[in-house]
């Protein structure tokens, strides 16, 4: 059974354009998958799709062979981890930002980490250097885009969404973020789906690669 | 009570039109383009009171709930028009649980009002109960329009904040806290500010009313305290829950957010 999946997907914008016109796409559970397509095509619209933040016209979407709309929003969210193109902080330190997921209701059974498993997820993401006492707001965009990806993974999410998440970043803290993506998906079995305008070069991991244009997908060879 | 009025004369009223003519003289030097607008609002402001004059004339001399009830809804059917009105967002529905949610708390501020604490007999007596509906109506009206047109500016400019939120797995609720907050707050400063400047920068409507209507001032500032609280209590009220009724519109199934 696939993890993630489209299944015979419509989806305009109201009262716009067709983003996707009877689209099919199933990811395995641990799989990695590089979307890519031309800008303005819809690739962030079918990540939101997959944590529904966009409700399809027509079809479904399905997580483990079972349709989002049965399941409760937040726990979706926390099984479809979801990173947005600029990294949002909130006012406070860094520690405050981590543990951020930790004050809503729907995460409260989950335990809470200690500043040292915090330390530990900042490191796994080449951010050991970054204090859990800094202001969050005075971090470098890679720097930010690293604490929120590692937010992100505190609560255990099986599925990972990556929406250009290199776009804003130096070639380090690019490549830096791609490798833990990689890692997060060889080692923790996470399926990732990575929406990328740039080249991407796997490290480790053997990509599917979609395509996407004037609301097509396809599957393109590496 | 009212022998110390002064009557104002029909002659004596046209000629208040003169500040009508330098507000337009205004316009037309500083070439404002406000002419119309001050014609137009001056005719309304003429014809709707006179309307409203006639209207409390008939109302007071009935003397029924009948009467006051309908009226009172009319009333503050046109304040959640005038709301409405000022609040630019077209993309989320509104107008009727706004209408309703207005009507409910500002009819349940004012009979604590006039029953409980003005004792008034009966309760909707028109002489009370209108002037002081009138009141909160008026003051609502303006607070609820600057909490909803900050929560709607602010769930656009903040959308990527409340889904970062959503995607943390917050609920739509705990996802716009901070928008609400600050909505609420919005709605409400104007009202404090105003306890702020009573007494010492103005003089307010009521108090200067019953003044020139002949009553003691000791008597006339007591009312306007009443009157000065209840705003805030209204504003507070009608915002905070406007704002938590008409945010839940905001998001549709799944806690998507509606407004980007």
């Amino acid at each position: 059974m696939s993890h993630l999946a489209l299944e015979r997907v419509r989806f305009a914008h109201p009262g716009g354009r067709t983003v996707l016109e009877d689209a099919d796409f199933t990811a395995e559970r641990g799989s990695f998958t590089v979307l890519r397509g031309p800008s303005g095509a819809g690739k962030s619209t079918l990540l939101r799709l997959l944590c529904r933040l966009e409700e399809p016209q027509a079809g479904r979407v399905l997580l483990d062979g079972a349709d989002i709309r049965a399941m409760a929003p937040a726990a979706l969210r926390r099984r479809v981890a979801y990173l947005q193109q600029t990294p949002v902080v909130v006012a406070g330190s860094v520690r405050d930002n981590l543990l951020l997921p930790f004050s809503f209701k729907a995460n409260a059974g989950l335990p809470r980490p200690d500043d040292a498993r915090l330390r530990q997820g900042l490191a796994g993401l080449s951010a050991a250097d970054v204090p859990l006492e800094q202001e969050a707001a005075t971090l470098s965009v890679g720097q930010r885009q690293r604490l929120c990806l590692a937010r992100a993974l505190l609560t255990g999410p099986e599925a990972l969404l990556l929406d250009e998440p290199t776009s804003a970043l130096d070639p380090d803290s690019a490549a830096a973020v791609l490798a833990a993506a990689e890692d997060i998906c060889l080692d923790r079995g996470v399926s990732v789906v990575l929406v990328s305008h740039t080249e991407f070069t796997p490290r480790r991991v053997t990509p599917q690669n979609l395509h996407l244009e004037a609301g097509r997908l396809a599957w393109t060879p590496a | 009570m009212d022998a110390g009025v002064i009557a104002i004369t029909p002659w004596r009223l046209a000629l208040a039109l003169a500040f009508s003519l330098v507000a337009g003289g205004c316009s037309l030097w500083l070439k404002l383009g406000l002419g119309r607008d001050i014609l137009v609002g001056t005719v309304r402001t003429v014809a709707q009171l006179f309307l409203m004059g006639w209207v409390l004339g008939v109302v007071f001399a009935a003397d029924s709930l009948w009467l006051v009830l309908p009226l009172f809804l009319v009333m503050a059917g046109a304040a959640a028009h005038t709301a409405r009105g000022r609040v630019r967002e077209k993309a989320v529905a509104f107008a009727w649980p706004m209408y309703g949610a207005m009507t409910a708390v500002y009819l349940l501020v004012t009979i604590t009002v006039t029953g409980a604490i003005v004792h008034a007999e009966p309760w909707w007596k028109p002489q009370y109960f209108l002037p002081i509906g009138g009141m909160v109506l008026g003051n609502s009206m303006n607070s609820v329009a600057l909490a909803l047109d900050r929560l709607f500016s602010d769930l656009h400019a903040r959308a990527a904040e409340v889904e970062m939120r959503l995607c943390l797995g917050a609920d739509a609720a705990e996802a716009s806290a901070d928008v609400v907050r600050a909505a609420v707050r919005a709605g409400m400063i104007p009202s404090i500010n105003s306890m702020m400047a009573v007494g010492l920068v103005s003089l307010p409507g009521m108090m200067t009313g019953q003044i020139l209507g002949g009553s003691d001032p000791s008597a006339a500032i007591r009312y306007q305290i009443v009157v000065m609280l209840m705003i805030v209590g209204a504003t507070a009220l009608g915002s905070s829950l406007l704002t938590l009724l008409i945010r839940r519109r905001c998001f549709g199934p799944g806690d998507r957010p509606l407004l980007r």
